[in-house]
């Protein structure tokens, strides 16, 4: 029993260093690239219509431009969200580490060598499509009175978007976003499949070891309290900007 | 000089048309009210003029200034200073759900610098004490009245001073009783001789206040007058079927 404590533990911790340097920065560069994302193919779905619409009033060489412009952003946008919703988050940590290196022609600029990097850069790819995907859920259920509220007060396109249309949107995603982080959460889990050793991996060497199982309870409590800490904090921010 | 003049403005969505040759002109202090049946092009009339929707063809002037003339626009930025000059009320408030209501009313000022922020806020204050409601200051819109949000929405579209006020059924989401507390604001503007055009179903409230009717019926102007040439003594058969039902 003693040993949870002065031994068990104190590696948990050394462990669990990884897991929150991990979860962090996925978190830190994920949700503003999902942002970006959100914005850049909203706008190119939308603005492909009236694109559309524009050069069938008038056949010129720059509404052709602006027409495939939106075309291509929203195909490659959409192929991008498909690829990282649609294949398993652990195959593309595997592709960006092992994979990249393999590419013909471009594969030795590719290569990324550190294990932690191009986990987290799998992650954040893999996260931000998901965001993207979460704020548009928010972007959308916005409500269309705002947009011509804030035109008819005068307020440019830049300033509805940040001041008026965001909060919203941030706001009606928050507890979608928690939700993804709880996720993310338990996901990191899955770096050490390229050789890191996080929480898990040091629990699962002391199961090894002391042919003990009760490790992995100790586990669970780590992570479930690293969830809760998580939940609580995305409760205070809903309340924080309710509305 | 009419402060709106509208010629022969012509909106279709796809295949159906909506406006199909409206004409009239609006005066200084005139307080405009447009009736008419729902699809009737009344609030597509509206909308037009600030903006929100496109026209067509035909011509519409804002204080003698073309805002748009067959479907083509001046630049940017002399099209925005048209446009300022008006203000809309909407049926669904639209206030801002996460600001205050102090915010709400000086957001658009703050973004277009009209003012230093305690110039603004005075102005807010004054504004809020007009439509009655200095006590909600600092209230979120959620905690409001469907009342007192249209008054609010009433106060922050007069922040920009705006010399023309477009209402877009301004009571139709309200009860009884909240109808009469903006109708209220609303002659009181009209009293200060500020220029509005109401779209509403509100006849009363039309033959009352409005010193100018405009009677819309299948996109096209059925009358056009004081209350009493427009409804009264009308002998159109359509206004009269209309009011007939609605009276």
């Amino acid at each position: 029993m003693k040993e949870i404590f002065t031994e068990w533990v104190p590696l948990m911790f050394s462990g669990c260093a990884l897991t929150v340097k991990l979860f962090f920065i996925v978190i830190v560069l994920s949700i503003p690239l999902g942002l970006v994302i959100t914005f850049l193919y909203s706008g190119s779905i939308s603005g492909k219509e009236k694109s559309k619409a524009r050069l069938e009033k008038k056949k010129s060489l720059i509404n052709y431009f602006l027409w495939a412009k939106d075309c291509v952003l929203s195909g490659v946008l959409g192929f991008y969200i498909l690829i990282m919703r649609g294949t398993p988050l652990l195959l593309q940590i595997f592709f960006i580490y092992f994979g990249l290196p393999f590419m013909p022609v471009v594969g030795k600029y590719l290569t990324i060598s550190d294990r932690f990097t191009a986990g987290a850069v799998a992650y954040v790819l893999n996260y931000a499509a998901y965001y993207a995907e979460i704020f548009r859920g928010g972007l959308l259920s916005v409500d269309k009175g705002q947009y011509e509220a804030a035109k008819v007060l005068g307020l440019s396109e830049r300033q509805t978007t940040f001041k008026i249309v965001m909060p919203q949107m941030i706001r009606i995603s928050l507890p979608a976003v928690s939700n993804e982080a709880i996720i993310l959460i338990k996901d990191t889990a899955l770096i050490t499949t390229i050789g890191l050793v996080d929480l898990l991996k040091v629990t699962n060497s002391i199961v090894n070891r002391t042919t003990n199982i009760s490790a992995f309870i100790v586990a669970a409590v780590f992570y479930l309290a690293m969830s809760y800490v998580l939940t609580l904090f995305f409760k205070y921010l809903e309340k924080k900007f309710a509305f | 000089m009419s402060m709106i003049e509208i010629k022969h403005i012509k909106k279709s969505f796809d295949d159906l048309e909506v406006l199909k040759d409206v004409s009239f002109s609006v005066e200084k202090g005139d307080v405009t009210a447009i009736l008419g049946p729902s699809g009737s092009g009344k609030s597509t009339m509206l909308r037009s003029l600030i903006e929100l929707e496109t026209i067509d063809s035909g011509e519409i002037l804002i204080e003698g200034e073309v805002l748009c003339k067959d479907g083509i626009y001046p630049p940017k930025k002399k099209k925005k200073e048209i446009l300022d000059r008006m203000g809309m009320v909407f049926q669904h408030f639209n206030l801002f759900p996460h600001m205050t209501i102090k915010d709400n009313l000086m957001c658009a000022c703050l973004c277009a610098k009209q003012g230093t922020k305690a110039e603004l806020e005075a102005l807010a204050k004054e504004l809020l004490a007009k439509v009655d409601l200095s006590d909600k200051i600092d209230a979120m819109p959620s905690q409001l009245s469907g009342g007192q949000k249209q008054r609010v929405a009433i106060a922050r579209a007069l922040m920009r001073k705006p010399d023309i006020m477009l209402f877009d059924e301004p009571t139709s989401a309200l009860d009884p009783e909240l109808t009469k507390e903006v109708l209220n604001v609303i002659k009181q503007l009209s009293e200060e001789k500020m220029t509005m055009l109401i779209v509403t179903h509100e006849i009363g409230f039309a033959l009352e206040a409005a010193n100018k009717i405009i009677f819309l019926d299948g996109g096209v102007v059925a009358a056009d007058g004081t209350p009493e040439e427009a409804l009264t003594n009308n002998k159109n058969e359509r206004i009269r079927a209309f009011l007939d039902k609605v009276m």
